[in-house]
């Protein structure tokens, strides 16, 4: 039986383009090529929807159930901060209240939620320094723990964190990365660096089949929950969701927030503890055990592999673009236009069109992501628009070079 | 729920145009600039807060209050601008989407709200096809928030450029459709929608008096002979081969005409020019060295004889209208006009208009212009040797023209507008009151 509980929720917001494509005047500074990518309005609507509805109450939740006791590790991306800075200083007060205190540990996330670590790690470790500083700044609390963009891991990606200074970092616990492990113990692949691996069937019962009346486990109380975990064969359990997960993709009337309000006193009384992570890698040190990683990166997207963001034509097409996009950047030795390209990196431009071809619920997640605004241009609009976006960038670049 | 208006008036309604073209000369590519410009300053005029929206100079301030802040410029896209120094169309889809994307927003935040606060209805009147997208979505954005009911909405087409990519259907259903003749009405009809016709203003400096010593002095500088003039873009439509092979069959008639001529940059004018000297036509390129009208007679003077003569040089509005009231003929023979602002323009001079047949509902053959009814040359010909021959024929349309072309002072037009704009509102439950004809409250000058 697993004696203690891990839990992390990571808060992310993409920074949408704009669809349809804006046409890029030529010669434009960087500014205002940047203005004509991001669709600014758009992002701030769907920010202020989802602080409605699931960052001020679930926050509010999470503020009190830690004062209980009940432990939390959060990731923030820089997205989502500057997004939380620019139109929600309130709400951002709050975050950083919980963040403060005691029982919250705070998690690196690759900060603009790029797919950089799948293009160039140099720079992913430059870059998870940068969100380091940013986190610290901003919270007063430095990561020693971190994810990546959508829980990717692997070989490569491993000794980047490793070499970036990180004492651990979470992955998915995937059958095909686990094989015969279980993913309630504490691992490494080679190095100092620790992983923690996300038990995703357990975790995807509350992030994906909370409010699925088709699932054999619902309606899901927050006891039976709290038994499921403490029934798990290993050292710790490690659950991880996305923070929306608690208003936003279920919605107050599943009952999730009554559900979070009680499941810490639940896994309490079967005698689980809370941990953070750092306090994890401490306690179980000396149980850690290798775990080879796979060159092709894990996801806690999807099917846990890559061809979430990569299995069709379009998202192929879109990660051509960004690789152009990145390279050409580079070429410009212009910081700001390199800064761009990142934005560009984000995997959400991949995630918001694995539904193109494709049925079932993965796509309909996919789908329900994509931004309601731009079906009016029809799947095949989408498609091509978002192409468009990157084209476009490519083109005001020219003068750059 | 608040009062709703009773009638259209200053205290109770405030204008917004939304126009690519504007008052700025960076802004002003045809006559939609002057159309805005001098629609917008005859509103102000009549005491109503009037907003023009337009794809402004980028080097002037973006908001510029005008007539003791009853006019407000708005100086659009202006960051797209500063790429694109040539003028309103360069840069052109740079600049529509900038437009359609950010306009409607600041329509409803800037304008509606503040307006429906103070208890007052907001007219939108969009023009052309660039503004299509954007008078839709402004629709769409009042209609989600709430405040749909608090504006009219109107899109006006001055002409038939890029009908082919409009959604009719969607403009129709959250526009009153208007355009600027009953040409343009019949054209419209065939894409399934029935718009109201409300005409082309002119500023009262149109029809004031033209300074007769100048008139006098182009007359003598020319010999005394046929004169024929004609100003206006090389663009077939205008036909401008006819106007030459006219002054052609003229000069073969032994009449020996003289053609001042002032036409674009467009290429379409090499055309006209080679075609004129292969008809035996001699042309002399003319050159001013100021802005003046001085100016202007000065180059005709030392131009020396010649049929035609290519006035290759800014012609100021002031002795554009002493031509237009010297010559025996304008033509404004154009072959498609939406409305055909210069041969209405030529009628405030005094001037003897020969206009088309299609968007010239001003236009009466024989009482206040001549009006071609096809592109046969002859035709000019024909009316030209009969004016010659019939020099009190020429008086009476001369007259007949300066009273007509009163009665589209900008002033009047806007009685026009004034009256559908609550004809429609009152439809629409905009104002109390049901529909029909305008109210008392709302008539010009408190009728």
């Amino acid at each position: 039986m697993a004696d203690d509980l891990v839990v992390y929720a990571v808060v992310h917001q993409p920074r949408r383009v704009k669809l349809p494509a804006q046409p890029i005047p030529r010669g434009a500074v960087p500014e205002d090529i940047e203005r004509c990518l991001f669709d600014e309005r758009m992002n701030e609507r769907y920010f202020r929807k989802v602080a409605k509805w699931c960052y001020y109450p679930a926050t509010r939740s999470f503020l009190e159930l830690v004062e209980e006791g009940f432990k939390l590790s959060i990731g923030f991306s820089v997205s989502f901060l500057r997004q939380a800075e620019m139109w929600d200083q309130e709400l951002l007060g709050l975050f950083q209240r919980l963040v403060r205190h005691e029982n919250v540990e705070l998690v690196g996330v690759e900060p603009y939620h790029s797919f950089i670590l799948l293009v160039d790690l140099e720079r992913f470790i430059e870059r998870m320094h940068w969100a380091a500083d940013y986190l610290e700044k901003l919270f007063g609390k430095r990561p020693v723990v971190t994810d990546t963009t959508e829980m990717c891991m692997s070989d490569s990606i491993y000794h980047a964190l490793d070499r970036a200074g990180f004492q651990g970092a979470v992955m998915d616990g995937r059958p095909w990365v686990m094989e015969w492990r279980d993913a309630t113990h504490l691992y490494h692949n080679g190095k100092r660096m620790k992983l923690l691996a996300r038990s995703y069937e357990l975790s995807d019962d509350v992030g994906y089949r909370f409010s699925n009346r088709t699932w054999s486990g619902w309606p899901l109380s927050a006891d039976r929950y709290a038994r499921w975990l403490r029934d798990a064969r290993g050292d710790f359990v490690f659950l991880a969701w996305d923070y929306e997960t608690f208003g936003e993709h279920h919605s107050r009337d599943t009952g999730i927030f009554d559900f979070l309000r009680w499941f810490p006193r639940e896994v309490r009384r079967t005698g689980m503890g809370f941990l953070t992570p750092s306090e994890a890698l401490s306690k179980y040190a000396d149980r850690c055990y290798h775990l080879p990683l796979p060159a092709f990166p894990s996801t806690w997207a999807g099917s846990g592999g890559m061809e979430f963001f990569l299995g069709n034509s379009a998202q192929q097409a879109i990660f051509q673009l960004m690789l152009h996009v990145y390279n050409t950047a580079l070429l410009t030795g212009d910081a700001r236009i390199v800064d761009l390209a990142l934005w560009l990196l984000q995997s959400d431009n991949l995630h918001l069109i694995q539904w193109f071809g494709r049925g079932g619920s993965e796509a309909e997640v996919s789908a329900y992501f994509t931004p309601d605004e731009w079906w009016s241009l029809g799947p095949g609009g989408i498609i091509w628009e978002q192409q468009q976006v990157y084209r476009n960038f490519l083109n005001a670049l020219d003068v750059y070079l | 729920m608040a009062v709703r208006p009773s009638g259209i008036s200053p205290e109770s309604c405030v204008f917004v145009l939304v126009s690519f073209e504007g008052p700025d000369r960076y802004s002003r590519a045809g006559g939609l600039g002057v159309r805005v410009a001098e629609l917008s300053e005859a509103l102000a005029e009549r005491g109503f807060e009037t907003h023009v929206i337009f794809v402004g100079d980028p080097h002037l301030e973006s908001v510029e209050s005008r007539m003791d802040g009853r006019l407000v410029l708005h100086r659009w896209s202006q960051w797209v601008s500063k790429y694109y120094p040539e003028g309103v169309y360069q840069g052109e889809n740079e600049k529509l989407y900038d437009f359609t994307e950010s306009v409607p927003w600041f329509v409803m935040d800037g304008i509606v709200r503040p307006a429906a606060e103070r208890g007052k209805i907001v007219a939108v009147l969009g023009e052309e096809w660039h503004t299509a997208e954007t008078v839709c979505r402004v629709s769409d954005l009042l209609y989600y928030h709430g405040l749909r009911d608090r504006a009219i909405q109107f899109w006006n087409a001055n002409n038939t450029m890029s009908f082919h990519r409009m959604n009719w259907g969607r403009l129709t259903f959250t526009n009153t459709i208007t355009t600027v003749s009953r040409y343009m009405k019949h054209i419209m009809w065939g894409l399934g929608t029935n718009p109201l016709v409300i005409p082309n203003g002119i500023p009262a400096r149109a029809v004031g008096p033209v300074d007769e010593v100048a008139v006098a002095r182009v007359r003598e500088v020319l010999g005394g002979r046929p004169l024929l003039f004609k100003i206006g873009r090389f663009d077939p439509d205008k036909r401008w081969n006819m106007a030459v092979e006219a002054v052609a069959r003229l000069k073969a008639m032994g009449m020996r005409p003289v053609f001042p001529m002032r036409g674009g940059i467009e290429p379409h004018g090499a055309e006209v020019l080679a075609n004129a000297r292969s008809m035996g036509l001699s042309v002399k390129e003319v050159y001013a060295e100021g802005r003046g009208v001085e100016d202007c007679l000065r180059a005709l003077e030392q131009a020396g004889p010649a049929d035609i003569l290519d006035l290759r040089f800014f012609v100021p509005e002031e002795f554009v209208r002493v031509m237009y009231r010297a010559a025996d003929a304008v033509l404004a023979n154009s072959g498609h006009e939406p409305f055909g602002l210069v041969g209405l323009e030529v009628m405030g001079a005094g001037g003897v208009a020969f206009t088309g047949s299609t968007g010239e509902d001003y236009a009466i053959p024989f009482e206040n212009a001549m009006v071609l009814d096809t592109a046969d040359p002859g035709e000019i010909v024909g009316y030209v040797a009969h004016l010659a021959n019939h020099p009190e024929d020429a008086d009476r349309i001369r007259q007949g023209a300066a009273r007509t072309a009163a009665t589209f002072l900008w002033d009047r037009v806007i009685d026009n507008l004034l009256s559908k704009l609550e004809y429609i509102a009152r439809n629409q439950g905009v104002l109390a009151g049901v529909g029909g004809a305008r109210s008392a409250t709302g008539g010009r000058d408190g009728r």
